[in-house]
């Protein structure tokens, strides 16, 4: 390599309220060459790239882009550098055509005139669509895509600005085998012009095929990089689960019962999950590990009502819900904490009383008029904040947006709590969460099962379900691929488990 | 003090000031401090009197109004629910040609009539809000033109006269509206802090998609919003409508502006999850003290006008920044 | 290239507009043989003009997800500055550029309170409508004022054989519609209404495109607003009432979506505005009851509304993200 690096970290630092996410990140990707960026989930891979992308600002470090110093303040800078991201949830406006997402803040003018030069767009884009394979008209659309296509339209975009290095976030995951040998045909066509590329992805074999180069993020630093020819998967698999920080878990002193708590049986909703079939007892702490995209926040959202299925059947401590909506499924003992606090789990500006007593409040209603038992309910939740060791400091009157994540995920859990659920889905459960509110919520869940809650546990920290779970089962492309019993537990074989396929029928 | 120190302690302050139940109170003592010295006849027994006597059902419709900005929505039909109310009211009790003429049950069962007829519209409204997803301004913008115009329509614009002395009563004595104002205020009081339904509409005003995972009912709820505006918006046509001995297709038209500034004013915020009984009664005091003296000053109606939208504006600027005051996000 | 075929119930949605143009024009057209003549025909689309044109600026800002109820308002405070001066004395040409003025001064103060003040815009310009319409009503002091003859000329000349109020629709529609489909502007006002923060995230000023569309709409409510008096021929205190109604059903008739990003001036708008006209004019050929006219605009409002939702609702169940590649 003779000339500069196409783009350069040097010693990128970043936290989010003084937990560090990055810590010195250090490396460079040569124009023309691929490099695969891997690593679990919450490894720092999006905060580098959003960095990267001008979404973020780094706390320490700098950029280096072409030979020049790069510290972009906003997305139009990036892309004003050529540098372009195509994000997994893709930008694409669907109320409007082909050509007018790809030219939306650069239309070819007529001379000075303030109009669309229409003929020009249309030559440029076919120009743009031929160039990534995209056999559509310039003026069809967005709308009628699949999600494939979009995908070319995003790299059409890039190319439209010049970009001399492009991310892309996942680009496969919604992608049949055939769009996905013709991406990877197209990649390397703008390999050969010279074009930089950060390619991120859990389809190892993906990378594998794609990629000159590798780096692997755990826990927000670099633990491994180099040509990808010199790591076998097993290493990189391993470069990836590591040992994370030390985290302690709680003793586990019940066990499950016979009785059954959740059942699932042939689950199907087309495009979202197939065929999914799993038990879990009461008393039973159940993890679920998937990466992100794999369809587990999808099926818990199924399995409490949120969501359609199409078919298959779910039975909540023996009776069979149909199609019942969350109010009953609740009602017969289901409960669900959303990864989603901010929108599913709590109601922010509300205070820290009402949010824990939302869910329990039917059964501190009296007489016609439903009014509520004042004296029950403020034991109640004064019962509820011991047992979720809120901090001392909060006022039950405090809205529940001042507390910190931990406490927050506390709350959120916290009012489940007085039903005594039959089964409790916790999606994600202490994803923002400090050390030490981690320990207390692993504390609490496990309390919930020795009391004789059955727990399904969704997750994708491999660490922490090998932590608390009696079993865990590995979903991965909206299928259940595994289901491992707690002597079989093993990083290296539940990620690989969880690695989505190359190919998909 | 650093400077990040005493914007911090200003921002606290301004909280505090904009957070009080009882800021808006103040405004009006102040209203009052600075007007009344200009103002003739302002601080009379007999202007007290005529205040309260206009404040009460605009207090009741108020209420309505409030339950439904909790959940997040608005309700524009109200004035219009009054106007079909006071004459389905006058239609079946008057003494020409109601099916109620000198009934001794003419009053209790006229009023009821004019109740179901405001549950209904509020039904409609909760329906097409709920059930069909369609936007609460643009339901209630069209449920206010159709149905004022059905109003009109059934009388062909012309007002009932001749309506039983026991109904008229309810709102012309001014004991008695004041009676039905309190109890209906300390209703909607302990409905709002006390029952289940009241925290309800806070959490979905909050945020509906969390208030669903929770278990709530939550179209049910706004429904129910819906259904107690028009049934409020009912009782203040009985109030109304008892005032003028009069019902008229057109009653209310004029208060829309009142209803929504007073709400808004008070302190019940545009955004959802936030509205108290006492400060709708404080922004309802509020307005009618500028609605009051400026007619003492002998302005001219549009000028009331123009008065009121700025109040509403200003009520939502104030909205606004309560908003952003509030505890930041994080 | 492939044509792509979208699902029968979406078709069905999209062509709403003149499936029930057509069965309204039927409708009346059976129960009224004189409604189908020509001269008819021509009478409503003359008379549809200035809800075309005030319809035509609401369509820019629903496009956005936005809102404005003051456009009638607008037309009134413009309507009665207008008349003062010609009974002043003032030229025409004066009088129509004060009308003008009026608009795009008040688009601008709802643009202000939209975009700087981040209040929704329907409480905004709801309370700019009772502003407006009271600063009219002291204006005029609640009186009618008779326009000059030279005002009632511009609905009747002609040029060309055309009535100059068509002359206008047609200059209007065509503006709009190049701005709209054909300036990087008009493309970006569909960008905004799709996703705001994607559109702030792509670099387009999202704050502008706001701020412009209130400003258009004040602008053509005022146009609207002069071709209305021309037609009327004096400025009553009930002018312009209720036209935020007449202009949000045209728009939304036509296709136009209150949820933003979708909807065109042409043909969806103008024909939502010959639809509303066509039922006006039926009813009055009919001989219905005048009381009832508001109760059938507002049920066609809601009619419109409704489909507008039911296919809100369908779109997005279309977009939603897949996870794995079913057959």
């Amino acid at each position: 390599m003779t000339s500069a690096p196409a783009v350069e970290f040097q010693g990128i630092d970043k936290n989010f309220s003084g937990v560090p996410v990055l810590r010195a990140v250090t490396f460079s990707v040569a124009a023309g060459r691929t490099l695969g960026l891997v690593g679990e989930n919450g490894a720092g891979k999006s905060t580098l790239m959003n960095i990267l992308g001008g979404n973020l600002r780094s706390d320490h470090g700098r950029m280096v882009l072409a030979g020049q110093p790069y510290a972009p303040g906003h997305p139009t800078d990036a892309s004003r550098r050529g540098v372009a991201f195509i994000h997994q949830d893709l930008n694409l406006f669907s109320n409007l055509t082909i050509a007018e997402n790809i030219f939306l803040t650069s239309f070819p003018r007529l001379g000075g005139a303030p109009w669309i030069a229409q003929r020009r767009l249309h030559t440029r884009t076919t120009q743009l669509l031929h160039d990534v394979g995209l056999d559509l008209a310039p003026d069809t659309p967005v709308e009628r895509l699949s999600t494939g296509e979009c995908q070319l339209v995003e790299i059409a975009r890039a190319l439209s600005v010049d970009a001399r290095l492009i991310i892309l976030d996942e680009p496969t995951t919604s992608l049949s085998a055939r769009e996905t040998d013709a991406l990877f045909a197209l990649l390397r066509r703008l390999q050969a012009q010279g074009i930089a590329l950060i390619y991120i992805s859990h389809i190892l074999e993906h990378v594998r095929q794609l990629c000159h180069d590798v780096v692997v993020l755990r826990d927000g630093a670099v633990v491994a990089q180099g040509t990808i020819a010199t790591f076998s998967t097993a290493a990189l698999i391993s470069a990836m689960v590591g040992r994370s920080l030390t985290q302690l878990y709680p003793t586990r002193h019940g066990a499950a019962t016979g009785e059954m708590a959740l059942e699932v049986k042939a689950v199907s909703q087309p495009g979202i999950v197939r065929a999914i079939d799993f038990t879990v007892r009461r008393g039973e702490v159940v993890g679920m590990f998937g990466l992100m995209g794999a369809g587990r926040s999808e099926l818990a959202r199924i399995l409490f009502g949120l969501e359609p299925h199409a078919s298959g059947e779910i039975s909540i401590a023996g009776q069979p819900l149909a199609h019942a909506d969350a109010r009953r499924r609740i009602e017969h003992g289901l409960a669900f904490v959303s990864d989603d606090r901010r929108h599913d789990g709590l109601c922010l500006h509300a205070s820290i009383a009402d949010n824990l007593a939302l869910v329990s409040l039917r059964s501190h209603a009296r007489g016609k008029f439903k009014l509520i038992d004042r004296t029950g309910w403020q034991r109640a939740i004064s019962r509820i904040r011991e047992a979720v060791r809120l901090t001392a400091k909060a006022n039950d009157d405090q809205p529940v947006q001042t507390l910190s994540g931990g406490n927050q995920q506390k709350v959120a859990l916290g009012k489940w709590l007085l039903m005594s659920p039959a089964v409790l889905i916790l999606d994600e459960p202490t994803r923002g969460v400090d050390v030490g509110a981690k320990f207390d919520l692993y504390q609490l869940m496990l309390d919930l099962a020795d009391r004789g809650s059955g727990l399904l546990v969704i997750s994708s920290e491999i660490e922490e379900l090998i932590g608390i779970c009696d079993r865990i089962l590995v979903m991965s492309q909206g299928e259940i691929r595994g289901n491992f019993r707690r002597t079989e537990f093993n990083r290296e074989t539940l990620l690989t488990a969880a690695l989505p396929r190359e190919t998909q029928t | 003090m650093s400077d990040a120190a005493t914007a911090r302690s200003w921002r606290a302050t301004a909280a505090r000031v904009l957070f009080s139940d009882y800021f808006v109170l103040w405004l009006c003592v102040v209203y009052v401090a600075v007007v009344a010295p200009f103002t003739p006849g302002f601080l009379t027994l007999e202007n007290a009197g005529n205040l309260l006597a206009t404040l009460l059902p605009l207090f009741v419709v108020a209420l309505g109004q409030t339950l439904v900005l909790i959940t997040g929505g608005i309700d524009l039909s109200v004035t219009s629910i009054i106007g079909l109310c006071s004459i389905t009211g006058a239609l079946a009790m008057n003494d020409d040609t109601g099916w109620l003429a000198r009934s001794p049950m003419a009053m209790p069962v006229g009023a009821g009539v004019m109740l179901a007829a405001g549950a209904l519209v509020g039904g409609f409204n909760g329906t097409a809000i709920t059930r069909f997803r369609m936007p609460p301004f643009i339901v209630t913008l069209a449920s206010m033109m159709g149905v004022s115009g059905a109003a009109v329509w059934l009388t062909q614009s012309k007002t009932i006269n001749r309506l039983p002395d026991a109904f008229n009563a309810l709102g012309g004595k001014t004991t008695i509206a004041l009676v039905i104002a309190l109890v209906v205020g300390i209703s909607v009081h302990v409905m709002l802090s006390r029952s289940m339904f009241g925290r309800w509409l806070y959490a979905v005003g909050h945020n509906a998609r969390t208030a669903r995972v929770s278990g709530v009912p939550v179209n049910g709820v706004i429904l129910g919003a819906y259904i107690c505006s028009g049934v409020l918006a009912a009782v203040a046509a009985i109030l109304y409508t008892g005032q003028a001995e009069t019902g008229s297709p057109v009653l209310g038209q004029r208060i829309l502006l009142d209803v929504i500034g007073a709400t808004v004013i008070g302190g019940t915020s545009l955004f959802g999850g936030r509205g108290k009984v006492l400060w709708t009664l404080f922004g309802v005091l509020f307005l009618k003290l500028v609605d009051n003296s400026l007619n003492l000053l002998s302005l001219s109606l549009f000028t009331l006008t123009i008065v009121k939208g700025v109040v509403i504006l200003l009520a939502a600027l104030l909205d606004s920044l309560r908003t952003r005051l509030g505890p930041a996000d994080r | 290239m492939r044509p792509r075929p979208s699902s029968p119930g979406i078709l069905v949605l999209r062509q709403a507009p003149l499936i029930l143009f057509a069965a309204i024009v039927l409708l009346f057209g059976a129960l009224a043989p004189k409604f189908l003549t020509a001269d008819n025909a021509i009478n409503v689309l003359i008379q549809a003009v200035p809800t075309a044109i005030v319809a035509v600026g609401m369509t820019f800002v629903l496009l956005t997800a936005g809102v404005d109820l003051s456009v009638g308002a607008i037309m009134f405070l413009g309507g009665a500055i207008a008349g003062k001066l010609l009974v002043g004395g003032q030229p025409l040409p004066l009088a129509l550029g004060a009308i003008l003025a009026v608009g795009v001064a008040f688009g601008a103060l709802n643009a202000v309170f939209v975009t700087r003040l981040r209040i929704a815009p329907f409480i905004v310009t709801l309370a700019l409508l009772f502003i407006g319409r009271g600063v009219a009503l002291t204006i005029t002091q609640t009186r009618a004022m008779n326009l000059p003859d030279s005002f009632l000329q511009l609905g009747a000349t002609r040029i060309a054989g055309v009535p100059l109020p068509l002359m206008v629709l047609g200059a209007v529609v065509l503006t709009a519609q190049v701005v709209l489909m054909h300036t990087p502007f008009g493309r970006q006002i569909y960008a905004v209404g799709n996703h705001p923060a994607n559109a702030r995230r792509a670099g387009i000023r999202t704050q502008r495109i706001l701020a412009a569309v209130y400003i258009i709409c004040g602008f053509c409510a005022a146009l609207g607003g002069i071709l209305s008096l021309a037609q009327l021929g004096a400025v009553s205190p009930k002018f312009g009432e209720a036209y935020e109604f007449k202009a949000i059903a045209a728009a939304v008739l036509g296709g136009t979506s209150l949820f933003g990003g979708r909807g065109a001036v042409f043909p969806g708008t103008v024909l939502g505005a010959v639809l509303i006209q066509s039922i006006e004019t039926g009813l009055v050929i009919l001989n219905a009851d005048p009381y009832a006219y508001p109760v059938v605009t507002a049920a066609v409002i809601l009619i419109a509304v409704l489909v507008d939702s039911v296919r809100n609702t369908a779109l997005s169940r279309l977009t939603q993200r897949r996870i794995r590649v079913d057959a």
